[in-house]
This record gives structure tokens, C-alpha cells and sequence, in this order.
């Protein structure tokens, strides 16, 4: 029970697939989303892609400091160990 | 399933893409690199060539707390750069970015 | 509720699926939200979330995917409201119960 408390029944597994970081990661890939550094820099775009590091792909990359656009990047690649959170926006 | 993997690309698969291309490095300390990409690594080791570096430098002369510090831009010109991955903040192709 | 002394740390946090955690950052920054999952790395899906700095001052979030590798603790059932000064007594017993 201790080493498997957290994977439940298989039925459950699936249930839980959106709640869990990987469930939630390909749930909003592709949606607009909000990624905040440690930094304090905040970036919107379209999520391309995450991996396990958290590394990220964001199509239309927008550096946003004060509520502003201070900066279009395009796409860009964030590199994961700067990231604070993945906020999706539209949820 | 194969498929499924080609759409979710991963994305270093963007850095792949800058590779011969001009690419905007953001590196933690205020520094950018600007500059050609010769060869990364999954740490985000880079190899740049014909690189700008720009530093972002806060001034503080007036020593005036309330007021903003301004911010002075220093760069320097190098013909081949190694950057280790640690201090890699965003890596974006410079085609893409505007300003 | 299990006995606590027999409960591992993920074990416990794993009881606050569904339910509000309040989660505090390595640099000082706090999470108040509902956890919906985590991982390996205690990285977590927060839901309905505040994110409350000292300098920025507080923000709203519908859904997040929170970094664990900066998060330094965790309140079960904290609103991010409890006064250490206060009486330790009464705080621990608010966190149980969540």
C-alpha cells in the first residue's frame, strides 16, 4: 500500500490523467498559457511542447513585464530549470 | 502512437531547427547573446559564432533610491563563443523576434 | 485518519489530492490552491490558485503546473493566513484537519 499509494486502480489511473502533471502538461498543449520565472519574467504564448525537464516551446512568445508587451520573441525555447509555473490561461 | 509522438515534438527540437541560423540567447545576469548556432547539447551548451553580447547595467550614479536606475547597455564582438547551458534563460531564432 | 507517526511525507501530501494546500517557494513566494495532482518531483497541478509575493503582491490563477524543485514547504488545508505567533496549538490542528 505504501509504494503504490498514489497509482490507485487502474480505472482511477485514467480518471486522474488530467489532474496529474503529465495528464495536465498534454491537456493544454497547444492552448495559450503563461509561463512565470523564477526571475519574475513572465512570458505568454502558445504551448508547442514541454519535456521532462520542463523545458518549453511557446509559439508567439511574448515577454510581458508590468501587464505590457515589452517584447515579441516568436517562438522560443525556455529552458526548464528557470521555470516558476505553467499557468493555462483559457482554464 | 508514432504519430502522436512527430506532433509533440519536444522543444529542443526548436533549437535543433536554429542550428546555421541566427538564434537570440537570454542568459541569466542580464546578458544577451546574439549570434549564429553552431552546435547545442541537452544541457543547452552552445557553440555561437559571430557573437554580440549585450549587458543590461543598471546605474545608480545620482544614487537617487526613488527614481528608476537607468539602464546602460555595454557589448563586446567575439568570433566563436562556448556558453554552458546553466545560465540559459530563452533561446529563440532572431528571424522570429521584433524589437 | 492514519496515525500520523506512520505516515510518509508523500503519503501525506498525496491525502491533500482534492483538497487546499498552501505551498511556500524556496524564495519566499506562496501558493494557496487546489491540488489536483503531483509527481515524482512533487511537482503539482494547483487549481483556483492565489500566488502571493511580498514585493509583486497577489495574483489569480485558473491552473497551474507548479515547479517542485524550488518549493520548500507545504500546509495541508493552509489558507496562507495562519499567524506563526499565534497559538501553535490551535494552527497545528487546523492543518490536520484539512
Amino acid at each position: 500500500m505504501a509504494d503504490e499509494i498514489r497509482n490507485g486502480t487502474p480505472g482511477e489511473e485514467a480518471q486522474n490523467d488530467s489532474r496529474d502533471p503529465s495528464g495536465f502538461l498534454s491537456e493544454i498543449i497547444g492552448a495559450p498559457v503563461t509561463v512565470k520565472l523564477n526571475s519574475g519574467i513572465i512570458y505568454k504564448g502558445d504551448l508547442q511542447s514541454v519535456d521532462g525537464y520542463m523545458n518549453i516551446a511557446l509559439e508567439r512568445c511574448k515577454e510581458i513585464a508590468e501587464g505590457k508587451v515589452v517584447r515579441n520573441w516568436g517562438d522560443a525555447f525556455v529552458r526548464g530549470n528557470n521555470v516558476t509555473y505553467i499557468c493555462a490561461d483559457s482554464a | 502512437m508514432e504519430e502522436k509522438e512527430e506532433t509533440h515534438a519536444e522543444p529542443l527540437d526548436l533549437v535543433r531547427l536554429c542550428i546555421d541560423e541566427t538564434v537570440i540567447v537570454k542568459l541569466r545576469g542580464d546578458r544577451e547573446l546574439k549570434g549564429r548556432l553552431h552546435a547545442y547539447d541537452s544541457h543547452c551548451n552552445l557553440v555561437l559564432g559571430d557573437v554580440e553580447e549585450t549587458i543590461y547595467v543598471a546605474e545608480d550614479e545620482d544614487e537617487d533610491e526613488d527614481k528608476p536606475p537607468t539602464v546602460k547597455t555595454v557589448k563586446k564582438q567575439s568570433e566563436m563563443l562556448f556558453v554552458r547551458g546553466d545560465s540559459v534563460v530563452l533561446i529563440a531564432p532572431f528571424a522570429g523576434t521584433t524589437q | 485518519m492514519a496515525r500520523l507517526e506512520n505516515l510518509l511525507p508523500l503519503e501525506l501530501i498525496d491525502k491533500c489530492v482534492g483538497s487546499q494546500i498552501w505551498v511556500i517557494m524556496d524564495t519566499g513566494k506562496e501558493f494557496i490552491g487546489k491540488l489536483l495532482g503531483f509527481d515524482d518531483y512533487v511537482n503539482m497541478v494547483l487549481e483556483d490558485v492565489t500566488e502571493v509575493d511580498p514585493i509583486e503582491g497577489n495574483g489569480k490563477l485558473p491552473k497551474i503546473l507548479l515547479n517542485g524543485n524550488k518549493i520548500c514547504m507545504m500546509v495541508p488545508g493552509g489558507d496562507g493566513k495562519t499567524v506563526i505567533e499565534g497559538d501553535e496549538d490551535e494552527n497545528e490542528d487546523a492543518a490536520m484537519s484539512g
